[in-house]
């Protein structure tokens, strides 16, 4: 595999738990949410900052990979963002296995908007052989 | 205005949630983020590709968030919008026409420096029967909604 330009081809045993990306800056506005919520079929659905799938945006801008697979994902609510404010992500990695011949990075990002209001935290374990799941589950 | 108090015992079946999954609402998912480009979800060459599966699957993030909804909607916004959390393992695929059912029981009910922490083991299940995710979800209810003990 060749890395893109601008791009570290990933290194796994290289890659160092506690290594933290950049300050990732956004914001949502009502249409991001609208869209969100007619995806996810609940109108009140409060956290469209899920989808924005941030705790991996600025790992993915660093490296490049063979792709991966959510295994596993935590979510912690602490307050519902606001549409038209600026949100700040602060993501690194947070850990790093092998399990069953496989590997795993963990990526856990905590987002904040532009008045301080803590908004939630993700933690995402992603399985960097995506091709096992067509192996495995066709 | 009465306070209305709320009664969560260990072993509790909370209310399912049931979700059928299509391409649309996928799409609908990731194009909520400005992903515009062909994906592993929403687009079925780049899923053959990349995943050597069939077609296109549903982010693990969507059955999240499904989560996040089961636990809001039994114990109300104003605790699980602040103070919840859901921890999801994803097991087998979720794939666009699948039907997944969200159900969970209540397993620890611990007392928080700010209320009651209530923790829900969590299944998702296909319309197969088969497990699709499993987890543990919980909120700190307030002690002030619970009544007054004896």
């Amino acid at each position: 595999m060749v890395a893109e330009e601008g791009k570290i081809l990933l290194d796994w045993d290289a890659l160092e738990i506690g290594e933290t990306f950049p300050v990732y800056e956004y914001m949502i506005q009502q249409d991001n949410i609208d869209q969100f919520r007619k995806g996810v079929m609940d109108q009140d659905a409060s956290f469209p900052t899920i989808s924005h799938k941030v705790d991996v945006r600025q790992y993915d801008k660093r490296y490049t990979d063979n792709g991966s697979v959510n295994a596993r994902c935590s979510f912690f609510c602490y307050n519902t963002p606001i549409p038209g404010k600026r949100l700040f992500v602060t993501a690194w990695i947070a850990d790093k296995y092998l399990k069953r011949g496989k590997n795993y990075i963990v990526t856990e990002a905590v987002t904040t908007d532009e008045d301080g209001r803590l908004i939630d935290r993700v933690i995402t374990h992603e399985m960097k052989q995506p091709g096992e799941v067509g192996k495995k589950w066709g | 205005m009465g306070i209305e108090y709320r009664s969560y015992n260990l072993g509790d079946e909370i209310t399912p949630l049931v979700k059928t999954m299509s391409q649309e609402a996928i799409n609908d998912f990731e194009g909520s983020a400005g992903v515009k480009h062909p994906t592993q979800f929403t687009d079925t060459e780049f899923a053959q590709e990349r995943l050597g599966t069939a077609g296109t699957i549903a982010s693990g993030r969507m059955s999240v968030t499904f989560c996040l909804e089961l636990m809001r909607r039994n114990f109300g916004a104003d605790s699980f919008n602040r103070t919840g959390m859901v921890d999801l393992r994803n097991l087998r695929p979720v794939r666009p026409g699948n039907t997944i059912t969200f159900t969970g029981k209540i397993i620890d009910i611990s007392r928080e420096a700010n209320g009651n922490k209530v923790t829900v083991e969590i299944n998702a299940t296909n319309d197969e029967g088969n497990l699709t995710g499993v987890g543990k979800g919980s909120v700190i209810v307030p002690s002030g909604f619970f009544a007054p003990e004896e």
